[in-house]
């Protein structure tokens, strides 16, 4: 590293209590040999979290009766069944109550509990700061019919570091459909991390809306599939000033499937980075990365994909496809799609375009009627949308179409 | 009625219309032949408003009102419809979800109500029944890997939709088989009548003989060089272009 720590470092080092448990003590050590990660870093490069975190705000704590309330007031009400978040801490009291459902598990979790996933800094200063997450656990063959929705908000009005942690769980031949709502507004730091392990022939679709997130802000997925467990996972990204989204999977299990896909729908300055690093760990499997990016203004979009397959993962097949569609010549982006192939018998591959909204397809449409900005939508979300249709959950597909038909209608006339 | 006055466009700098007058009353059907590369499709494409075609100079009225400022959809509005010499493909895009798109668009700028979905869905499915559309078709997304016959025919089923008082048929026949052909002819006349217009671009009498026009213009060289009646077409199939070449016209 650079040797100098900066003023953020420095500020992470003055708000970690003095009790803290020796392995907070440990894990915010390891951040400290790292340092927050900047350009200089290679995996880092086009998110120079560095020195766009400058102040860090301070803690969050537990959620209080006034937090409870705006996160209350936000929340509204929903046919699904909720598992809601304040500041990163699980709220029981804003949650459904699950125990008359078969299969479902869900426990509170203290200081960080379980771990394992990649190296990186910001997993370890969550590890370091986390309080009070969830634990998650679809017993060994259930079927959860409904979907599932984790809801994080925030309580504070203010800004505040967030350092939600949680973790999803799948028993053997379990079978789950989750969503998650992540809107904890603009306001502060976010660092997050998701543990989800899937059981042998256990099957997750997953579906993440990410809607206002902090004004910086790095979420770290760890996934880790069991033999022949599938995972369908989607990510719907908007308003994101600065967002790292990173996924480190391990498919550890022979004959398991990962479908990972997304779309950031961004304008402003809004920057939002994907990173994906996918470990085939072991024969037979199946990954499909597959991001759609759709950048208006001075929108910044980073796609960074890297599929590694060691001399056991014979039968490898890996795909990626990353494909951003400017709408003005401010935005911008950047992608990054890597194999490190080290089997002899596999089919991989990837891609990466970027477009412009076809001209004569505009005019067709408007020569039908449709204006123009009318027309921009329906082509925008015929690019973006059929990421969706990784899912097999109809549910998941409708919420997300939805959204990103909403999102469209809200969308400024591209200049 | 159309009138189209003086009209010189140029395309990426090259000038391609170069005087263009011409005219199609109410109720008329106005054939249009010519050589290739002449500019009638250009012609088309600046009628219904393409964007990066230059209007030097004249103007295009529709009912009285000059449309040249006038975005594409608007001219929609107004009652132009274009079928397409080559009609777009756009992946992701479903069929009904487009062509819902662009009724209600127009009856949203006519001031209409939208169509409830019920009733839309038994228009599309009585037009397409006339015009041998398959249900199947009509689930794929809009022309994807639709044949050449089969792009056409949606274009009139667009056309049967929308209703257009002014359409222009760009080389509607091209890609067609006899029978489509025929379908296609029967989906145009039966909008004939009611002071609707079309202008039929057209390389064939064929086509003429099911949809027979009151008059027939030739263009060459990006302007009318020569109009006439019914008669005019069979002369051209039989004499070809050859009195309108270069340095003949002038
Ligand atoms: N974008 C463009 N750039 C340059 N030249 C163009 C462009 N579009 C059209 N042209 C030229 O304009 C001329 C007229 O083309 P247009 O398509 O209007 O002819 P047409 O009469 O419809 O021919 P056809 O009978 O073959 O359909 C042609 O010489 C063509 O090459
Ligand atoms: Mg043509």
């Amino acid at each position: 590293m650079t040797g100098l720590s900066s003023k953020a470092e420095e500020e992470f080092s003055g708000l970690l209590p003095a009790d803290a448990s020796a392995s907070a003590k440990l894990f915010f050590e390891q951040f400290q040999r790292a340092g927050l990660p900047g350009r200089r870093v290679e995996s880092w490069h086009y998110s120079d979290l560095r020195t766009r975190l400058r102040v860090v705000p301070p803690v969050a704590h537990a959620p209080d009766e006034a937090a409870r309330g705006v996160a209350r007031h936000k929340l509204g009400a929903s046919e699904r069944l909720r598992l809601v978040t304040i500041d990163g801490f699980f709220a029981p009291e804003l949650s459904d109550d699950f125990s008359g459902v078969a299969g479902i598990e869900i426990s509170s979790v203290g200081e960080a509990e379980f771990f394992g996933g990649a190296a990186d800094p910001m997993l370890d200063l969550n590890a370091a700061f986390s309080r009070g997450g969830f634990l998650l656990e679809i017993g060994v063959g259930a079927r959860v019919e409904p979907v599932i929705e984790i809801v994080a908000l925030a309580g504070a009005e203010t800004d505040r570091s967030r350092f939600g942690r949680n973790l999803i769980r799948l028993g053997a031949g379990a079978r789950a459909a989750i969503l998650e709502t992540r809107d904890e507004g603009f306001a502060g730091f976010g660092d997050s991390a998701l543990f989800i392990e899937l059981g042998e022939d256990s099957q997750l679709d997953y579906a993440c809306r990410c809607r206002e997130t902090a004004g910086v802000e790095v979420q770290t997925l760890n996934v880790m599939l069991a033999a022949r467990a599938k995972l369908r996972a989607v990510s719907l990204l908007a308003q994101t000033p600065f967002l790292r989204r990173q996924f480190f999977v391990s498919l550890g299990g022979e004959g398991a499937e990962l479908q990972l896909s997304g779309a950031a729908i961004l304008g402003r300055n809004d920057h939002a980075d994907l990173t994906m690093v996918v470990h085939h760990n072991a024969p037979a499997c199946v990954s499909r990365e597959t991001f759609k990016y759709v950048l208006g203004d001075h929108a910044n979009g980073v796609f960074q994909g890297k599929i590694i397959v060691p001399p056991h993962a014979q039968k490898t097949d890996g795909k990626m496809l990353c494909r951003g569609l400017l709408l003005s010549d401010d935005a911008a982006m950047s992608a990054k799609p890597e194999l490190e192939i080290f089997a002899d018998d596999v089919a991989c591959g990837h891609g990466a375009a970027v477009t412009k909204l076809d001209a004569q397809q505009l005019f067709y449409l408007e020569t039908r009627g449709v204006p123009h900005i009318e027309a921009e939508k329906i082509l925008i979300d015929a690019f973006a949308a059929d990421v969706f249709d990784t899912l097999a959950s109809e549910g998941l597909r409708d919420v997300l179409r939805q959204d990103l038909s909403d999102l469209l209608g809200e969308k400024e006339p591209a200049s | 009625m159309i009138e189209i006055e003086n009209l010189h466009v140029a395309v990426a700098g090259k000038k391609i219309l170069d005087g263009l007058t011409l005219k199609v009353e109410d109720g008329q059907v106005a054939a249009i032949m010519g050589p290739n590369g002449s500019g009638k499709s250009t012609l088309s494409y600046v009628v219904a408003g393409r964007a990066d075609y230059e209007v030097l100079d004249g103007s295009i009225r529709l009912d009285g009102v000059d449309i040249l400022e006038k975005s594409p959809a608007e001219r929609a509005a107004m009652g132009l419809f274009l079928v397409f010499q080559y009609p777009l493909e756009i992946p992701g895009v479903a069929t009904m979800t487009f062509l819902k798109a662009a009724l209600n668009a127009q009856r949203k700028a006519r001031g209409e109500a939208e169509l409830p979905t019920i009733e839309f869905m038994k228009q599309v499915r009585a037009a397409a029944a006339k015009l041998n559309i398959s249900q199947d078709m009509l689930k794929r997304p809009v022309n994807v890997g639709f044949s050449g016959g089969e792009k056409k025919r949606m274009e009139i089923l667009q056309m049967a939709l929308l209703e257009p008082r002014f359409s222009i048929l760009d080389e509607m026949d091209s890609g067609l088989d006899i029978d489509a052909l025929k379908t296609c002819a029967e989906g145009v006349n039966a909008l004939r009548g009611d002071g609707r217009s079309f202008l039929v671009i057209t390389h064939y009498q064929r086509l003429l003989n099911f949809i027979p026009p009151d008059v027939v213009h030739v263009m060459s060289r990006g302007k009318i060089v020569k109009s006439g009646g019914p008669e005019l077409a069979l002369a051209l199939e039989a004499s070809g272009y050859a009195e309108y070449a270069e340095g003949a016209a002038a």
